[in-house]
């Protein structure tokens, strides 16, 4: 299934809404997480990509592949490059450590974000259940 | 004599003005030989900065004395000189420690209201005041359209390298191709602490084109993602100095992007009432050291540019794409407008 597509968004909605370990971790969050993943034409990737996922003490209330309005109005939103998220959702990259570094930019409040070391770990856990295909190859 | 003149947003024009005269004692006049159009004229050129209809534009110009006043003690009628672009009083508590830029009688040639009134040297005839500070000699075995450079963007790039403290075998990621940008490229390679290479970065494949013939690695962010392809020309860590030399919101964040954990962003390029949103904590963990050059302290830097250049250490010629005679000023703008061109040299 290609990265961040819709049917890879719905892959991982499936997933974060039958995933026990990820309600417990994530039962205190609030707020939908817009996901940016900039382009690389080089990389087989022309256009931005925008996703949403709706997250609400630990269910996902519905998330896909969004326009930029809808992305930009999610109170929190994550960018990087193409490559540097396909290093995250193979496992290669720890998002907080990234988002600490400045490797994943966070626009919203981060120290709230980064409290959710567990939630965040768990969704990566999600992300390598899904046979992801990736545009510069799987 | 004729001169290039605001005209109205998005105009300039050629007038005929009286010829400038001695009016303080530390005075020169000069004639202009070449003159040239710079990015900061585009300021102006915009309506960004105030500028009146009638008034004098232009800052970069080398030319030989004609005229001095009583105080002038290191230049005579006939030398040959480089006009530095920021006119400073040399005396100041901030000139006698270098920062010329921060003069507390810091004005602008060809800059309205804006530069302290001073005529601009986009014309046959320039005054300059407190000569003996603000004009440099030039050597006999540099020709004047190479040594027109060291009065503002061969001396502004070399001044963004040398607070940058290159460390032998950095990687310096240099944003913007610009003229200002090109010469910081020529600036990070003939540093004594050489760096293991100098990325350039830009979407235009002719000021690519020309970086790489400078020694530089093209990096064309239309196709690949800055962040990317600087990580991986440094070990995935980032650049160890990233020189920004746009002066654009997008252009400060990719600096901030760029760059390694520990690593120094220097920013040479201009900004006005441009905005920013930052983490400051992401910059504080990273531990990133941020500088701004402000305008280039010319002064304090154009003796090691021009020896540089004398040495051919740096070339900035290839930066030439186009020479007008003064009374096609106006195409030369638009063409510097619409980047067609990446330096028009005026001949008056």
């Amino acid at each position: 299934m290609a990265f961040a597509t819709p049917s890879w968004f719905e892959a991982l909605v499936d997933l974060i809404n039958g995933s026990a370990a990820y309600r417990e971790a994530a039962a205190t969050w609030e707020g939908d997480i817009a996901f940016l993943i900039e382009a690389e034409p080089d990389r087989g990737v022309p256009l931005d990509v925008w996703g949403v996922l709706d997250l609400w003490h630990g269910e996902c209330r519905g998330g896909g592949v969004a326009d930029e309005d809808r992305g930009r109005r999610a109170a929190y939103l994550l960018r990087a490059p193409y490559s540097r998220w396909r290093q995250v959702v193979t496992g290669e990259l720890d998002p907080i450590k990234a988002m600490m570094q400045g490797k994943l930019k966070v626009q919203g409040d981060l120290p709230t974000i980064v409290r959710q070391v567990r939630a965040a770990n768990e969704l990566v856990e999600l992300t390598l259940l899904i046979p992801t295909e990736f545009a510069d190859g799987a | 004599m004729r001169a290039a003149v605001f005209d109205r947003v998005g105009r300039v024009r050629v007038d005929e003005l009286p010829d400038p005269t001695v009016e303080e004692p530390g005075d020169a006049v000069i004639r202009v030989t070449r003159s040239a159009i710079c990015g900061s004229d585009l300021h102006f050129l915009h309506g960004k900065a105030p500028i009146s209809s009638g008034e004098p534009m232009g800052h970069e110009a080398v030319g030989v004395v004609e005229a001095t006043g009583p105080d002038v003690r290191r230049f005579g009628r006939g030398d040959r000189v480089v006009v530095a672009f920021d006119i400073v009083c040399g005396r100041c508590w901030f000139c006698t420690r270098g920062q010329t830029q921060l003069c507390e009688d810091f004005r602008n040639l060809g800059a309205g209201v804006f530069g302290g009134g001073l005529p601009g040297a986009q014309a046959e005839r320039l005054r300059v005041p407190v000569a003996d500070v603000n004009l440099l000699g030039i050597p006999d075995d540099v020709g004047d359209e190479a040594a027109l450079f060291v009065g503002d963007v061969l001396s502004t790039g070399w001044y963004a390298a040398s607070i940058a403290r290159i460390a032998q075998g950095d990687t310096v990621a240099i944003l913007g191709m610009g003229p200002v940008g090109y010469c910081a490229v020529q600036a990070a390679l003939a540093m004594e602490s050489a760096p293991g290479r100098v990325l350039a970065l830009d979407r235009e494949p002719a000021r690519l084109a020309l970086a790489a013939g400078a020694g530089a690695v093209p990096i064309d962010v239309t196709t690949s993602h800055p962040v990317t392809a600087v990580a991986e020309a440094s070990g995935g860590r980032g650049a160890d100095v990233v020189i920004e030399a746009v002066g654009s919101p997008d252009a400060f964040e990719t600096a901030s992007d760029v760059v390694r954990r520990g690593g120094t962003v220097v920013i040479v390029g201009m900004y006005a009432g441009e905005t920013v949103q930052m983490q400051l904590g992401v910059w504080w963990a990273r531990a990133i050291d941020l500088r701004f050059s402000g305008v280039c302290p010319v002064h304090t830097v154009w003796e090691a540019a021009m020896e540089a250049l004398r040495a051919e250490r740096v070339d900035p010629l290839p930066l030439i794409s186009h020479r007008l005679p003064l009374a096609d000023v106006a195409r030369g703008y638009e063409l510097f407008d619409r980047r067609e061109a990446t330096k028009v040299i005026l001949l008056p």
